[in-house]
C-alpha cells in the first residue's frame, strides 16, 4: 500500500518542498526512512507511531519505509512529524489520499497526537505557495505566520486527529485570527527620554538616515545602550517584503511570538556568545546566529573589546554582503543579514580616560593594548565614530528633553527616499553601501568641501579610507539637509563623527 | 619666592656658603683608586649617598668606603660580594662606550648647585653637550599621565624657557616631562635630563626617542652606572637632583602623591624658587600645583610669566606659527569654552543648532583651536590668545 504527502524541510531560511512517500508492506512492524533523514528526522521514527494511536488511529503493525524525496537534499528539522504521520496514514487509507493532494503539512507532534509549535513553518508555507499548492495544514500555534503568505489556504490545527478529521470532513478549522495590521508600531522606548548628549542624538539620525554602523566610545554611565536602543526606533519602518524577511528568521529561530514582525528588530548578544552564536550554525540543524536576527534591524555589540576575536572577525562577511553562508559538514546555508552595527566601547580598560571627574587608572601599555584592540578591520568598516561623554549631574539638569523618535524618523525617511532616488540605477539604497570609488564619483561634493577634505587629509593624518568614510557621511547629512550637493559644513560635521577616543593616546585608532 | 631669586641664579658664585646638610669631605676622590672605587659604588644597590657621606667623612676618601663595604661592616651581603667583584674599569669602559664623562665631588666640573642639597650624589655620569656654569637651570615636571592642555602647556614653557636661552630640566618621562623637552628643543634651546637608570639603558621604552635627541642636542645625567636598570626607588631619588640643579622648579599638572610633588618639596628644601600652573578646581590634575601655590610657590599662568619672573631675556615670541583668526561665530563658540564643554551647552547658550555647533568646533579643531576631550570641546592655548586677540580689536 502506498501513499504520498507534501513535507516542508527549511535549509537556512528557505523551504524545500519534499515529497514523502509511504509504503506498507510484508513484514516484522518496522519504520524505516530513507533520503537522507537529519537527526531530527530519525527521532520522529519512536514519536509518529505513539502520537498517531494516541489520535485514536491505528498503526499498521507491518513493514513500513517512508521515504523523503529529493534524494539528494539532506531534510532536518521536527517539521517533518505532521506529513511523515499522514504519509503512514495515507497509505493505510485511514486518510482520503486524493483529497491530501495539493497540500503541505508541517509540524512537531508530540506523544499525545498534538501539534505543537514549530519552527520555521512560515518558510514552510512559503515554499507551499511558491509552489502552487492549494494549502498548508500547520500547527494552531503557527497559524498567523502562516496566513502572511498571499493565496495560500491554511489550516491551524491543534491536534492530528482535526487534521485527519478535516480531510475526511468531519472537521472545521477556526478562522485564523488576523491580528490587526497596526500600520503604527508602538516602541516602548523613545528618543524623547535621552536627556542631554545632543551630539550622540545627532549622530544617531546621521547614522539612521544613511545606514551608517556606529561606534560610541565613552565611560561607563555615559548611555550607550539607552543610545542604542533608541536607533531602531528612528529607523524607517519596515516595508511588508523586509518584514516578512525579518518574520521569516525568527521563524526559523522559533522565536515569533505571533504574526508579522513589525518592529526592526534591536539585539544585543552578550560578549560572551559563540561565534556559532553570533553568526549562526549549530551542528546538524542550522539555526540563524545574532546577526541575522537582527537583519533590517540593529545589532548591538556593547563592550566590543570583549568579544570573542573570532566572532567579531566573522562580522566582516554579513557587514559586506548582507548576508552569511554557513558550511558545515551537513551542509550549507544561508542566512540574510543586512543590519546597522552599533558598539560601543569604553576609552580604556578602566573606563575613564579623558573622564574630568575621575582618574583614569590603567597603565599606559594595557591602554595601548585596548587601543589595538579597538581597531582593525571590523573598526575600519564602521563610518562614525563618537565619543559619548558621562554628563555631569549639572549637566543633565540644564536639559530639556530631545525630540521624540517620530519626528526624527520622518526626516530619516525623506533623507532614505531622496538615497533610494540617486541609487536606483546601482540596486543600493543606502549611502553606507557605496564603495569608495562611487561614493567620490556621485556624492556632488563642492569645491570647497573637497578642499576641506584634502587639508584634513595633508595635516591631520586622515587616510584614504576614512576619507571615503568622511565623505559618505556627509553625504548623508547633506541628504538630511535636503541638498543636492555635499557642502563644506556638511564636511566638518562629518569629520567631527571621527573621533578616535578619548585622548591623544587613542589618536591612532582610525 | 621668586624675588630672591635673582641672587642665586647667577651661578656657582653666590653659594659659596657652606651647605647645611652633611656633604661629602674634600679630596675624598683625590687620587685614582678613588675614582675607581666610585665607579662601583656607583654600580651598588645600597650605596646611597644617605648612607655613605658619614662613612665617608670617617675613613675619608672613596677607596676607604669600597673597602668597608667589601669587608661587609657597611650595607648588605649582595652589595659586600659586588664589591669585591666588580671591575671598575669594566664600569668605565662602558661608561666610555656610551660617551659619558664622569664627573666627581672634586671635579670642577661638578655642578655647583648640586653641592647644596642633601644627599648629593658622589659622582655623575654626564653625556652630551657640555653645561657652562652661568647658564639658568630650570626644572620643568609634571605628571606622566597628563591632559592635552597640560601637555600644550608644558611644551610652551619649554618653547619660552628655550627661546630665553635657560636650560629645561626634566626626567624624561613621559607626559609633561617629554613635552617641556620637546618644546625645549623645538625652540633650539638647551634641555638636560636627569635619568633614573644607566645612561645606556633605554628607559622608559616609550621615551626612547625622546632620550635620544636629548642625547644628540641636549645633556644627559645619571648618577647610576651604565646598565643599572630601573629600579623603582631610583625615581623618588633622581628628583633631588633634578631639583637640585635648578635654581627654579615648575610644576605644571600632578596628582596626589605622585613624583611632581617630591620634586617641588625638594626645591623648596633647597631654597630654590617654585612655580606651579594653577588648574581647574575640580581636575585631579590640579592637586600638586594648587596646593603649592598654598604653600607660596608663585603662581605663573604660562612661559610668559615665568620669562618674566626670571628675569629672563624677554623677547619671547609666541610659538604658534602663523595667527590664527576666527570668524564672528567662531569666536562666539570660542567664548563659550571656559572649560572643556559639551557641545549642546554651547548649542542653547547661543541658541543655534547642534550640528552647526559641531562644525563650527569641528572648524576651530581643525585649525588647532579648539581640541576634542572625552566629547567635549576645550580651547586650545592657540585658541586662548586668538579668541583675547579678536575680542580686544572688536571692543
Amino acid at each position: 500500500m502506498y501513499g504520498c504527502v507534501n513535507g516542508v524541510t527549511v535549509i537556512g531560511v528557505r523551504g524545500h518542498l519534499v515529497a514523502v512517500e509511504a509504503h506498507i508492506g510484508r513484514g516484522l512492524p518496522s519504520l524505516t526512512l530513507t533520503g537522507q533523514p537529519g537527526a531530527a528526522v530519525q527521532d520522529a521514527r519512536d514519536r509518529i507511531r505513539p502520537a498517531v494511536e494516541s489520535a485514536r488511529l491505528e498503526w499498521p503493525l507491518r513493514r513500513i519505509v517512508v521515504n523523503l524525496s529529493p534524494g539528494n537534499l539532506r531534510k532536518d528539522g521536527p517539521g517533518l512529524d505532521l506529513p511523515v504521520a499522514m504519509g503512514v496514514l495515507a497509505a493505510s487509507r485511514q486518510a482520503p489520499a486524493a483529497r491530501l493532494d495539493g497540500w503541505a503539512f508541517a509540524g512537531e507532534l508530540s506523544l499525545k497526537g498534538d501539534l505543537v509549535p514549530t519552527p520555521g513553518v512560515l518558510s514552510a508555507a512559503i515554499a507551499a505557495g511558491r509552489s502552487g499548492l492549494r494549502g498548508i495544514v500547520v500547527p494552531s500555534g503557527n497559524a498567523a505566520e502562516a496566513s502572511l503568505v498571499d493565496g495560500l489556504e491554511v489550516v491551524g490545527a491543534s491536534a492530528l486527529s482535526d487534521v485527519v478529521a478535516y480531510f475526511r470532513g468531519g472537521w472545521t478549522p477556526p478562522a485564523p485570527t488576523e491580528s490587526a495590521p497596526a500600520s503604527v508600531v508602538s516602541w516602548s522606548v523613545d528618543l524623547s527620554e535621552v536627556r542631554g548628549q545632543a551630539q550622540a542624538r545627532r549622530a544617531l539620525e546621521v547614522a539612521a538616515a544613511g545606514g551608517h554602523n556606529l561606534l560610541m566610545i565613552g565611560s561607563p554611565g555615559a548611555g550607550k545602550t539607552m543610545l542604542a536602543r533608541r536607533l531602531a526606533t528612528i529607523l524607517p519602518a519596515l516595508s511588508r517584503d523586509e518584514a516578512l524577511e525579518v518574520t521569516q528568521l525568527h521563524s526559523v529561530a522559533g522565536l515569533l511570538p505571533g504574526g508579522l514582525v513589525r518592529e526592526r528588530p534591536f539585539r544585543a548578544p552578550h560578549h560572551t556568545v559563540s561565534a556559532a552564536g553570533l553568526l549562526g550554525g549549530g551542528s546538524s540543524f542550522l539555526r540563524p546566529g545574532e546577526v541575522s536576527l537582527a537583519h533590517h534591524g540593529v545589532l548591538f555589540l556593547d563592550e566590543l573589546t570583549e568579544f570573542r576575536r573570532d566572532a567579531v572577525e566573522g562580522l566582516r562577511q554579513p557587514l559586506e554582503d548582507g548576508r552569511v553562508v554557513i558550511i558545515r559538514m551537513a551542509g550549507s546555508a544561508e542566512f540574510p543579514a543586512r543590519f546597522t552595527l552599533v558598539a560601543a566601547a569604553n576609552p580604556c580598560p578602566c573606563g575613564f580616560l579623558g573622564d574630568p571627574a575621575r582618574r583614569c587608572v590603567c597603565r599606559d601599555d594595557r591602554i595601548q593594548t585596548y587601543a589595538a584592540k579597538l581597531s582593525g578591520p571590523l573598526v575600519d568598516r564602521i563610518d562614525i565614530r563618537l565619543t559619548v561623554p558621562r554628563l555631569t549631574r549639572h549637566e543633565l539638569l540644564g536639559e530639556t528633553p530631545g525630540e521624540p523618535s517620530a519626528a526624527v524618523r520622518d526626516r530619516v525617511e525623506a533623507a532614505r527616499e531622496r538615497q533610494r532616488r540617486r541609487y536606483a540605477d546601482l540596486g543600493l539604497s543606502s549611502n553606507a553601501q557605496l564603495p569608495g570609488p562611487a561614493i567620490r564619483r556621485l556624492s556632488r561634493a563642492t569645491p570647497a568641501a573637497h578642499e576641506l577634505l584634502a587639508g584634513a587629509v595633508d595635516r591631520h593624518g586622515l587616510t584614504g579610507r576614512g576619507f571615503d568614510r568622511a565623505l559618505k557621511v556627509a553625504r548623508t547629512i547633506a541628504d538630511l539637509a535636503d541638498d543636492d550637493h555635499v557642502g563644506a559644513d556638511h564636511v566638518v560635521e562629518a569629520l567631527a563623527y571621527r573621533s578616535s577616543g578619548t585622548t591623544h593616546r587613542l589618536e591612532h585608532v582610525g | 619666592m621668586s624675588a630672591e631669586s635673582s641672587s642665586r641664579r647667577s651661578g656657582t658664585g653666590t653659594l659659596t656658603a657652606p651647605s647645611p646638610w652633611p656633604v661629602w669631605p674634600d679630596g675624598f676622590d683625590a687620587t685614582p683608586a678613588d675614582r675607581r672605587a666610585l665607579l662601583v659604588l656607583s654600580a651598588l644597590r645600597g650605596a646611597t649617598p644617605r648612607a655613605l657621606i658619614p662613612i665617608a667623612n670617617r675613613v675619608g676618601s672613596a677607596s676607604g668606603v669600597l673597602a668597608e663595604i667589601a669587608a661587609g661592616r657597611v650595607g648588605s651581603e649582595n652589595d659586600a660580594a659586588f664589591a669585591r667583584s666588580l671591575d671598575p674599569a669594566e664600569i668605565g669602559a662602558a661608561a666610555r662606550r656610551c660617551g659619558a664623562r664622569f664627573v666627581t665631588w672634586g671635579s670642577p666640573d661638578y655642578p655647583a648647585q648640586l653641592r647644596h642639597i642633601h644627599d648629593p650624589p658622589a659622582a655623575l655620569y654626564v653625556q652630551g653637550r657640555e653645561t657652562s656654569g652661568s647658564e639658568v637651570l630650570v626644572a620643568v615636571v609634571g605628571a606622566r599621565r597628563c591632559t592635552s592642555l597640560g601637555r600644550e602647556i608644558a611644551s610652551a614653557i619649554g618653547h619660552g624657557l628655550g627661546a630665553a636661552g635657560a636650560t629645561v630640566v626634566s626626567g624624561a618621562a613621559r607626559g609633561i616631562d617629554a613635552a617641556a623637552h620637546e618644546g625645549a628643543l623645538e625652540a633650539g634651546g638647551a634641555t638636560l635630563a636627569v635619568l633614573g637608570t644607566g645612561l645606556d639603558v633605554g628607559y622608559p621604552v616609550g621615551g626612547r626617542r625622546l632620550v635620544e635627541r636629548i642625547r644628540a642636542a641636549g645633556t644627559l645625567v645619571a648618577e647610576y652606572a651604565p646598565g643599572t636598570p630601573p629600579h623603582p626607588w631610583h625615581f623618588p631619588a633622581r628628583n633631588r637632583i633634578v631639583a637640585g640643579l635648578c635654581c627654579a622648579t615648575v610644576v605644571v599638572e600632578g596628582a596626589v602623591g605622585s613624583g611632581s610633588m617630591i620634586t617641588a618639596e625638594h626645591a623648596m628644601e633647597f631654597g630654590r624658587d617654585v612655580y606651579a600652573v594653577p588648574g581647574a578646581v575640580t581636575n585631579p590634575l590640579s592637586a600638586v600645583p594648587m596646593q603649592l601655590i598654598r604653600e607660596g610657590a608663585t603662581m605663573i599662568r604660562g612661559a610668559e610669566d615665568l620669562v618674566n619672573d626670571l628675569g629672563l631675556d624677554s623677547a619671547l615670541e609666541h610659538p604658534v606659527a602663523p595667527r590664527e583668526v576666527p570668524s564672528e561665530a567662531e569666536r562666539k563658540v570660542l567664548d563659550r569654552l571656559a572649560g572643556p564643554t559639551l557641545p549642546d551647552v554651547v548649542a542653547s547658550a547661543l541658541s543655534v543648532g547642534v550640528p552647526e555647533v559641531v562644525g563650527t568646533l569641528m572648524r576651530l579643531e581643525l585649525r588647532g583651536l579648539v581640541r576634542s576631550v572625552g566629547g567635549r570641546y576645550e580651547a586650545t592655548l592657540a585658541g586662548t590668545r586668538a579668541g583675547r586677540r579678536t575680542r580686544g580689536q572688536t571692543d
